[in-house]
Parts: structure tokens; C-alpha cells; sequence
């Protein structure tokens, strides 16, 4: 991991199109998105809307981060962090993280012909495609992965399993990364109806983030299905917009429960005066505050350093992960216990953000591991 | 090992940046041969205190003091750039401004309320360190209380009498001038009878007695007046606008607005400095460096470090603070002390059992900087109003919550 000095603008090269995106993103979603309509889709249709997702593709969000040229917005990374942390407020019911990631990895690691054949469709959201990244035992640095993919005739034969897949059962493609025989790791754009390809839905704790595990047994794809690319370099490229994105939504999130739990403590009357007003309650929110406002300050220079100096993204990247995950955390336990009884029934909000940070802040990495690595910058290998 | 992102800057920022740092490293001052103190807090003997002030005077000759503030005051009307030289002087680790009180708090207070007549007289002698200024606000039964001070100030003819006892006043054995928040009407709310000003501390009927801090340094001390007159002219703002005006030194004092006069408050180069001692000193027969609970908690101060300078970025773009305009700049003052409380303790951790030899053992690491840090860092978490009264603010001003009773 390097820790060169590199280029940052000093504005984080924010302009008047973020500030366009986001606003926009926000009317929409505060229209469209209220946490009545999540517990609907939650409830009655396994958390996912397809008339949402077909209004989403129309704003454009679908192919924000997708070049022009394959029909995208050809948007930026704090594009993306701003907008995912709209939609992170929101809990908002359609799978576009995976989306956007597998589109980033296929532009990372494909060559003109696999871009053309797969972003457009991506863009437009008519092809449902999502990443599938973590093994079952939560593996997912490079290092790590186990799934294996060897050569087979004119393809190849994946074997392994992915989990924790958001978006899975609605997926048609997932990209997904393999090892070779010769230890190396591939991108993998995969057709599921590939024979050997089994999805299964997972019971997840959050209803309104569907995921799912996906075995490869000796499944067969073709030769393009590798993305031409890849490389250990394209994958960790992919961890960096993902670390980054994962942050953004968890920002989001944190956002959304630190004012629902200020709001009650505003309101909520005990010993003659609202809640709020005892410091017990008062410094906790504060150091909530805090804790989101440096996550956020993290992820937006994250998203910058994606969109100025995409090599130097992974510190950045990999903090922003780490402190997002723990504002986050904090903030949702805060969220339940400080709206006492109430707190801990299903009636209240703060459960549905307590249960979207238990997946947030453990997929790509939990807070610590994150500190594992920057400290092996920081200070050389350890032991 | 480098930061790992840094802003880009405009060409002439960027040379400018060259300019200071060729200077400090042709100017900085040698080894004095005795201890310097670690901020201005901890000001004791005279030489410490002429040594000081000659640096800061010769700083301010070279122009690179004063920047942001008007030329016709004695400043040079760059804006922007005292940040420059700042961040300079704390990465070659040169002493701090000794008149700091001066040029971050009263200064910058006299620039927003001063009459005319006020600013010319003030504030050339407060960048060329002339004339030192100390903060006489807390008193023995006012300290987070801010508002309920008693020290009383009444009218004397054309001037004033001030009758009262001042407490924790850094530099007041050195100072020239003392920012003074006194009760000018007893019969008002606690607020509205205040009054600040300008007090000369040459004046009759003033004691000056020092304080011993935990560390065993002093630089602090209490101040009693005994009915000590003060001219007209030093009321600073209106007749009951004290509080008003105490606030506007107190953010500054923060680091919650732009515009001081210069000087950065320590001089330690953060994570990095730590960093490098986990890697000099040994733990149980392994480099500190090495093992994983002291790895993990060094990553986290980086992290925390990291935020820290990145928010400063942000809270220039309006557009990245939609929400909380004003969240950033408050929670600067709690954030920065706890994280530099944070970071010497775990240097005291690291040095182990060698972090308890104080200043004269001949094994002391580093002239026993890391343990003199983490006692003056409370400081810090005390001064300028403490960590709770900090939470107290965000969580009524920023969060909206209700004020205790």
C-alpha cells in the first residue's frame, strides 16, 4: 500500500453538477423513499422494487459512473458517494451498489469488446448485474480468495462459493473474482444460468438488503467470460471503489439514525423535560455527530482520490471504510438504546438501520482489519 | 513516509510555501542549551520567555507573521497565508509564537470589535511580540460558569476601578495587556452585565502570584487587582456587550474562524513522530512497531489524524457541509485535544516503564517530551472552555438539543 503524497484538490474537486446530483437525488428520494414505503417493499415484495429500479435507471443513477460512450453519465466518484449516501438515508430498496461495482470492475478489467458487450445494458438497467466478491468465510483481499478457475477446452470451469451477494437472486450476471492455476486473480463476468452455477437466497437479518450465495460447481463458462484485463492490480482498483462506496452508504445511514435519535430526544418528556436536554443523552449524539462528520470527511476524500489520483486511493479508501464502519456502529447501538423501550421493537426505525450496519460494516472489511492493513503503511510489515 | 494525500495548491501558494520553508530552514533557531517550553502555556523563566520572543520578533520582521491581518495595523493583508507559514514552522518542528494569546485570541477579538484608535495601537506590538498579552476570563468560582465572573469593574471618573481575582492566567508574568471580561452591573442578568477590555497590567493594586502545574512547570498564575484603575479607553465593544465579545474570543481561541494572527499551538509532528518511536523503542523483546494492539491503536490515531486535516479541506466548500454549516469548525477544538491527549498517551505506552524518567535523569527519552505531552495536553481538554462544556455546545447548537437546567 503506498502512502505517496499525491494530488488532492483542495475542494475535493466539488462543483455545481455534485451539488445538482445531490439535491435532485434528495427531493426524489424524499418523495419516492419514505420508510413507510422500505417496510412495504420489506415486507411484501423481499425488499426490492422493480418500478423503483426502473425510475432510478431513468434519472441515470444506473450509469452514473459509466462512461458516456456505453451510454452513462460518465460521473465521477464523489458523484457516486454523494449519491449513495442519499440512498443509504433512505434504505432505498434496489440493488445499485453491486450494480455499480460490477460495472466498475468490467470497465477496471474488460477489454473494448467485453465494455461494449456488457456497460450499456448496464447503463440503462435493463441488464441486472451485481458483484459477487466475498467467500463464505467473509475472504475477500486478494490473498485470500480460494475460488478457483482452471481452463477448460474453450473456456473455463469455475469452482468455490461466493456469499453475502447483494442483489443475488435478482441478478442475471455477476462478476466475481477467481484464482488461476498460476495463483493469479481474475474478473470472471458470469452468465447465472451457467451450467454449475447454483443461487441460493440467504435469510438475511436486514429485509430490506436482500443477498445471496452463489456455489460454483465446475461451472461452465466461456472464454470471455474472464475480463481480458484483469489483474491483482484491476482487483484491488475494484476494493478501493468499493471500500469507498460501501463508506459513502454507511455515512448515509448513520446520517439517517443520528437524526431520527436526536428528534426523539428532542421530543421524548421524562422527569419533566425532553431527554435530550440530559448530558447522559446530549454528549453520546454529540460524539455521534462527530463520528459520522469524520466518516464523512474520509469518504468524501476517498471519492476524490478516486477521481485524482486513482493509485493513491487506498489509504484513503481503506480509512474511510474503517471510520465509517465504527461511526456507523456506534451510532446505530446509540439509535436503539436511546429510544429506551421503544427502541427495541420492530415499530422502530432505528432497528432497520441497526440491521443494514451489521451488513455495511462487515462486507470488504470490518473497522479492524482496515486498521490491520494502514498500520502495515504505517509502520511496516508486523508479524 | 509522506501523508498519504495532499492538497494541490495554486502555483503562487506553492511558491510562497517555498519561500517560508527556505527561510525557516536558513532562520530557525539553534539549541538554546536549556529546556524549551512545549507551547506557550508553559512559559517559566525569563530566558525562556527572551529567547521565544526573539524568534517571534524576528519572524515578524521577515514578514511572515501578521499576514491575513490589514497593512495599515501593522499586518501585511495576504490573506490566506498565515496558514502557509504555520504549517511550515510545524513541520520543521521550529518553537511556537510566544505572544500566542496575542495573535490568536486578542487580535483577532480587537480586529472584529476595536475602535480605530484600538487596532493602531494594539496590534503591531502583538505580531512583533513587543508587548504580550494575557487572558484574564476564568476566576475561582467561574470556570465552565463563564458568565457568572464577579471580578467587578466600576466607573471612576472618565476610567474604571477593577476589583477581582483572576485564575489559570498563562504568560501574566510577562504580559503587557490582559483581555479582561468583568461585571460592569450587578443588577442585570448574568449575560447582559459584563464588559470586556483592554487592561494595561502595569497598573497599581495588581498581583501577580504563579500557579504550579501537575507537571511541576509553571506559566500560569493568578491574578488579583485591588481596586486598579483602568483608563477609558479600554473598553473594548459596547458598555454590556462583554459576553458578545468573550464569545468572539473564545471561537477563535477554538480555532472555530478564520483570521488569527499566527503561531501554531505545539510543535509535534503527530501520528508520524509516534510512529517512528514505535519503531525505535522495544517491548517485551520486540520492537513496539511489532506488536498488533499498539499497531491497531496507531492506525487509528492516523486515522483520526487524517480526518482531522481533511475536515479542515472541507469546511472551506460550503457544498460538502449542506447540513451542519457549522459542525466542523465547532467540534475542532474537542476533536484536535482529544486526539493529541490520545496520541501522548500511547507514546507514554510505547516509551513503557522509561515514559515515567522526568525531566534530569540522564535516561529520560527525549528530555522526558512524551510524559511533559500528555500531562500539558489537559491543557488543552480544560482550557478554552472543557471537553463536556464542548459537548454541551454542539449538542445545543449544531444537534438542536435542548439546554440542561
Amino acid at each position: 500500500m503506498s502512502t505517496r503524497t499525491t494530488d488532492l484538490p483542495r475542494d475535493f474537486g466539488f462543483g455545481e453538477d455534485h451539488e445538482l446530483l445531490r439535491d435532485s437525488a434528495r427531493r426524489f428520494l424524499e418523495e419516492r423513499c419514505p420508510v413507510g414505503e422500505v417496510r412495504r417493499v420489506a415486507e411484501e415484495a423481499g425488499g426490492f422494487d422493480p418500478a423503483l429500479w426502473k425510475e432510478v435507471a431513468e434519472l441515470g443513477w444506473t450509469g452514473l459512473v459509466i462512461p458516456e460512450v456505453h451510454g452513462g453519465a460518465g460521473l465521477g466518484a464523489l458523484h457516486l458517494a454523494l449519491l449513495l449516501e442519499e440512498m443509504g438515508r433512505h434504505l432505498v430498496p434496489v440493488p445499485l451498489l453491486g450494480a455499480t461495482l460490477a460495472a466498475r470492475a468490467i470497465l477496471v478489467a474488460g477489454d473494448a469488446a467485453q465494455q461494449a458487450r456488457w456497460l450499456p445494458g448496464l447503463a440503462s438497467g435493463e441488464l441486472r448485474a451485481t458483484l459477487a466478491w466475498l467467500e463464505a468465510d467473509g475472504a475477500f483481499e486478494p490473498d485470500e480468495l480460494s475460488a478457483r478457475a482452471e481452463p477448460d477446452n474453450d473456456g473455463w470451469r469455475l469452482s468455490g462459493t461466493k456469499a453475502f451477494v447483494p442483489g443475488a437472486s435478482w441478478a442475471e450476471l455477476v462478476v466475481a473474482p477467481f484464482r488461476q492455476a498460476d495463483g493469479a486473480l481474475a474478473l470472471f463476468c458470469i452468465d447465472l444460468s451457467a451450467p454449475g452455477v447454483n443461487v441460493a437466497a440467504e435469510v438475511g437479518v436486514d429485509p430490506t438488503r436482500p443477498t445471496g450465495r452463489i456455489a460454483f460447481e465446475d461451472a461452465r463458462v466461456p472464454a470471455d467470460a474472464r475480463l481480458a484485463t484483469s489483474d491483482e492490480s484491476a482487483c484491488r482498483q475494484v476494493l478501493d471503489w468499493g471500500f469507498t462506496a460501501l463508506a459513502a452508504e454507511m455515512v448515509g445511514g448513520a446520517e439517517a439514525a443520528l437524526q431520527l435519535t436526536a428528534a426523539y430526544a428532542r421530543e421524548r418528556i421524562q422527569f419533566g423535560r425532553p431527554i435530550g436536554s440530559f448530558q447522559a443523552v446530549k454528549h453520546p449524539l454529540v460524539d455521534a455527530m462527530i463520528g459520522v462528520e469524520s466518516a464523512r470527511t474520509l469518504a468524501y476524500a476517498a471519492a476524490a482520490a478516486l477521481d485524482h489520483a486513482p493509485a493513491e486511493a487506498e489509504v484513503p479508501a481503506r480509512m474511510a471504510k474503517a471510520a465509517a464502519g465504527d461511526a456507523f456502529s456506534f451510532v446505530a447501538r446509540k439509535s436503539v438504546q436511546l429510544h429506551g423501550g421503544y427502541g427495541f421493537t420492530w415499530d422502530c426505525d432505528a432497528q432497520l438501520y441497526f440491521k443494514r450496519c451489521l451488513w455495511l460494516r462487515a462486507v470488504l472489511g470490518d473497522a479492524a482489519h482496515h486498521r490491520r492493513h494502514l498500520a502495515g503503511a504505517l509502520l511496516g510489515p508486523g508479524e | 513516509m509522506s501523508q498519504p494525500i495532499e492538497e494541490t495548491e495554486p502555483r503562487e501558494i506553492a511558491e510562497f510555501r517555498r519561500e517560508v520553508r527556505a527561510w525557516i530552514e536558513a532562520n530557525r533557531p539553534g539549541d538554546p542549551g536549556f529546556k524549551l517550553p512545549q507551547s506557550f502555556l508553559e512559559v517559566e523563566s525569563d530566558r525562556q520567555f527572551e529567547f521565544l520572543r526573539a524568534w517571534q520578533r524576528k519572524l515578524y520582521e521577515a514578514g511572515y507573521l501578521g499576514l491575513d491581518w490589514p497593512a495599515e495595523y501593522g499586518g501585511h493583508g495576504r490573506e490566506g497565508l498565515q496558514r502557509i507559514v504555520s504549517q511550515e514552522m510545524a513541520r520543521a518542528r521550529t518553537p511556537f509564537m510566544v505572544n500566542t494569546i496575542g495573535l490568536q485570541w486578542a487580535g483577532p477579538t480587537i480586529l472584529v470589535y476595536g475602535s480605530d484608535a484600538q487596532k493602531q495601537r494594539m496590534l503591531k506590538p502583538i505580531l512583533s511580540a513587543e508587548e504580550i498579552w494575557c487572558q484574564g476570563f476564568s476566576e475561582p468560582g467561574a470556570g465552565s460558569d463563564l458568565a457568572s465572573v464577579q471580578t467587578r469593574a466600576e466607573r471612576a471618573g472618565d476610567g474604571w476601578t477593577v476589583t477581582g481575582h483572576k485564575v489559570w492566567t498563562t504568560l501574566a508574568q510577562h504580559a503587557k495587556w490582559m483581555i479582561l471580561l468583568a461585571r460592569t452591573d450587578p443588577d442585570v442578568g448574568k449575560y447582559d452585565g459584563l464588559s470586556y477590555f483592554l487592561f494595561p497590567m502595569d497598573a497599581a493594586g495588581v498581583t501577580v502570584q504563579p500557579l504550579v502545574k501537575m507537571s511541576g512547570e509553571g506559566g500560569f498564575n493568578q491574578v488579583i487587582f485591588d481596586a486598579s484603575p483602568m483608563p477609558g479607553d479600554a473598553l473594548l465593544g459596547e458598555l454590556g456587550q462583554g459576553w458578545q465579545v468573550a464569545m468572539t474570543t473564545l471561537t477563535h481561541e477554538r480555532g472555530a474562524a478564520d483570521g488569527s494572527g499566527g503561531g501554531s499551538l505545539g510543535a509535534s509532528e503527530g501520528v508520524r513522530q509516534v510512529a517512528d518511536l514505535a519503531t525505535r523503542v522495544r517491548r517485551h523483546g520486540r520492537p513496539a512497531a511489532a506488536d498488533p494492539a499498539m499497531r491497531e491503536r496507531l492506525a487509528d490515531l492516523w486515522i483520526r489524524e487524517e480526518a482531522l486535516r481533511l475536515a479542515s479541506l472541507r469546511a472551506r466548500v460550503p457544498g460538502l457541509n449542506p447540513e451542519r454549516p457549522l459542525a466542523l469548525r465547532l467540534m475542532n477544538k474537542l476533536v484536535f485535544s482529544e486526539f493529541a491527549q490520545d496520541l501522548a498517551d500511547v507514546a507514554c505506552e510505547l516509551e513503557g516503564p522509561a515514559a515515567t524518567l522526568w525531566l534530569g535523569d540522564p535516561n529520560a527519552p527525549d528530555r522526558a517530551e512524551w510524559p511533559r505531552a500528555y500531562m500539558n495536553s489537559f491543557g488543552m481538554t480544560i482550557g478554552g472552555g472543557t471537553s463536556e462544556i464542548q459537548r454541551n455546545i454542539l449538542g445545543e447548537r449544531v444537534l438542536d438539543l435542548p439546554k440542561g437546567k
